[in-house]
């Protein structure tokens, strides 16, 4: 194209149709995210922030919505005890999925890596996981229950038959359902912890090994500073979970008295769906949620500067 | 006898020696005890759903079977005793229709998000995505009482409805990413051709992302028939039930009279999503990573 040929091009209308074209552009997008702006929004954050309105009133039985509270049903949370136990309850949970999930399928994936028995024992590992939260429970709650596997077994080893209510008691039944729930779990965690562990190269753990380095040396050293985003990964994976985890308790804990006090998301469900304190389990979620989001908040700082620092 | 040496594959009978070596006796063992707990309530699953419900009360629980008979007896009684019929047909339909609404609706939104340049996507993208972040307990109450409002509640549209939109943030988030690092060229060519904006989506992205949808599809699909909450609070007849909501009723309710039959119905229900896993590991394990990153 010659000078003069460009100098007779209308840069202006040019311009001007990119802006129409960037603009039409930019309906036809909104027509391609409008279903799914339309339902998030109706049926996911709109109840969110309605549940938090609801936190601040005295709703309870079908009255009381429009009733303005404050702040009465979060220290009317403080003040009860059940929450107290909930709260704790919840901690165990969450202390739990953090250490045992990424430490077992750690210990696991260490061993079976590279063995020929990989693929099997990665195999019966994952198993668990392909069955449904509720039938694990289902399942478990007759390993437990007083005739059940585990008293007969126990039996075994001792001189009169063992009768223990391990879903019954107040010392047992959370451990006893953090034991099926790991038995669930553990797999995904190896799962993911062995993908992190083949992508770490081979030359510098024989580099080092030639050089005279220990098996725990080159652990600690080599593949631990290299699978640890795998690691942060797996563990706010398990954190999270560990948080809401509600099926398994639900369906294991029916017959246990004390069972609002095992979760707060037991809690809230029993607090809303059973006692109708409507007003009172919003404020359950909103505690959870909180708790929730800044977990999430923490992963999401976290993963930033670990992405940084591997940099 | 003589052994024709050059015959021999030294290569490969060092590499056997070498993984010997480094298969410990004592790792064997322990890894091999650990299997045998882990699938030992696998056992007990398999040897109680064989046995009819006087031979379960009489003989030990990990006692073998007479014979795998009652096994059918067993199924038959947890399909119409406990309708898990009805809760395999209803879990069913809302996985099916359910998934597969909420991940075509996440690719266009997704399409919209990656593929046309306009202010504030990243923000757009964090509005869908918010919906994820909070736990299921802060829906609840809303949700029951809009949908006793509306009418919703206790019906299948409903449930379907809602699993639609639960199942759209997560597919989102992956299908931006591929969307993003597909090539826009073809859009344009399409676009000179006199191509409209639909079937430009239809035709030649939607074809594009085959891979991914199948996985996300997967991976939604499981999602929805494990789930029991939702189930549980939208819901009350056991014709619109999930599978998981009418195994964990019949379980509180005869649970204590006939387990062999609660063991059953137990399997049954996590039978189709070991089936599909069993068929599609392949794609399963794509969507591992996936929703790892």
């Amino acid at each position: 194209m010659s000078p003069w040929e460009l100098a007779k091009l209308d840069f202006a209308a040019f311009e001007a149709r990119g802006r129409a074209q960037r603009r039409r552009g930019m309906w036809t997008a909104f027509a391609f995210m409008s279903p799914a702006l339309l339902l998030v929004c109706g049926l996911l954050l709109y109840p969110v922030f309605f549940n938090v309105w609801i936190s601040f009133t005295k709703w309870k039985k079908f009255k009381g919505l429009d009733e303005w509270g404050g702040l009465r049903q979060y220290e009317r949370l403080m003040s009860n005890p059940n929450f107290e136990t909930a709260l704790s309850n919840t901690f165990i949970w969450v202390i739990v999925s953090l250490i045992l999930p990424v430490v077992l399928g750690l210990f696991i994936a260490m061993m079976v890596r590279g063995q020929r028995m990989e693929e099997t024992a990665k195999s019966i590992f994952f198993l668990p996981r392909v069955l449904a939260p509720t039938a694990v429970g289902v399942l478990w709650f007759y390993v437990y229950s007083p005739d059940g596997v585990l008293n007969s077994v126990l039996s075994l080893f001792s001189a009169e038959p063992v009768s223990i209510g391990f879903l019954y008691d107040d010392g047992t039944v959370t451990w006893s359902i953090i034991v099926a729930y790991l038995w669930q779990t553990v797999g995904l965690a190896m799962v993911l912890l062995l993908l992190g562990l083949a992508a770490v190269p081979r030359d510098p753990l024989e580099a080092a090994s030639v050089d005279g380095a220990t098996r725990a040396q080159c652990f600690w050293h080599i593949t631990m500073p290299l699978i640890l985003p795998t690691i942060l990964v797996v563990v706010i994976l398990s954190v999270l979970a560990g948080f809401t985890v509600f099926d398994h308790i639900w369906v294991m804990a029916k017959d246990y008295p004390g069972k609002r006090t095992l979760s707060l998301t037991v809690y809230m469900y029993v607090e809303a769906f059973e006692k109708s304190s409507w007003a009172f389990a919003s404020a359950i979620a909103v505690v959870l949620g909180a708790v929730v989001l800044s977990v999430t908040w923490l992963q999401v700082t976290l993963q930033n500067r670990i992405e940084r620092l591997m940099k | 006898m003589a052994v024709d040496l050059t015959t021999l594959d030294l290569d490969a009978m060092a590499k056997v020696a070498a993984r010997g070596e480094r298969q410990s006796r004592p790792v064997f063992a322990l890894m091999a005890f650990l299997s045998l707990l882990w699938l030992a309530p696998f056992y007990f699953l398999a040897v109680s759903i064989m046995k009819s419900p006087e031979e379960y009360a009489q003989k030990h629980p990990l006692a073998l079977p007479d014979g795998i008979l009652p096994v059918f007896a067993n199924v038959a009684e947890s399909w119409t005793v406990a309708k898990m019929g009805f809760g395999m047909f209803n879990s069913l339909l809302y996985g099916t229709v359910g998934a597969s609404a909420a991940v075509l609706i996440a690719t266009m939104a997704a399409h919209g998000l990656a593929r046309f340049d306009f202010r504030g996507r990243t923000l757009w993208f964090m509005l869908i995505f918010a919906g994820t972040v909070f736990p299921f307990q802060m829906y609840l109450i809303p949700l029951f009482f809009s949908y006793l409002k509306f009418g919703l509640l206790d019906t299948r549209l409903g449930m379907i409805i809602f699993y639609t939109a639960i199942c759209i943030p997560f597919p989102v988030l992956v299908m931006r990413t591929y969307l993003s690092q597909m090539s826009r060229e073809m859009d344009e060519a399409a676009r000179m051709d006199g191509c409209s904006e639909w079937r430009l989506f239809w035709s030649i992205v939607l074809p594009n992302c085959r891979g991914p949808f199948v996985a996300l599809f997967l991976l939604q699909f499981t999602w929805i028939w494990n789930d029991l909450i939702f189930s549980t609070v939208l819901t009350q007849s056991a014709e619109i039930r999930s599978v998981m909501t009418t195994l964990q009723v019949f379980q509180g309710a005869y649970g204590d009279v006939s387990q062999t039959v609660t063991i059953a119905a137990s399997l049954v229900a996590s039978l189709p999503t070991v089936i599909l896993f069993f068929a599609l590991r392949k794609h399963f394990m794509q969507g591992l990573q996936v929703s790892a990153k």
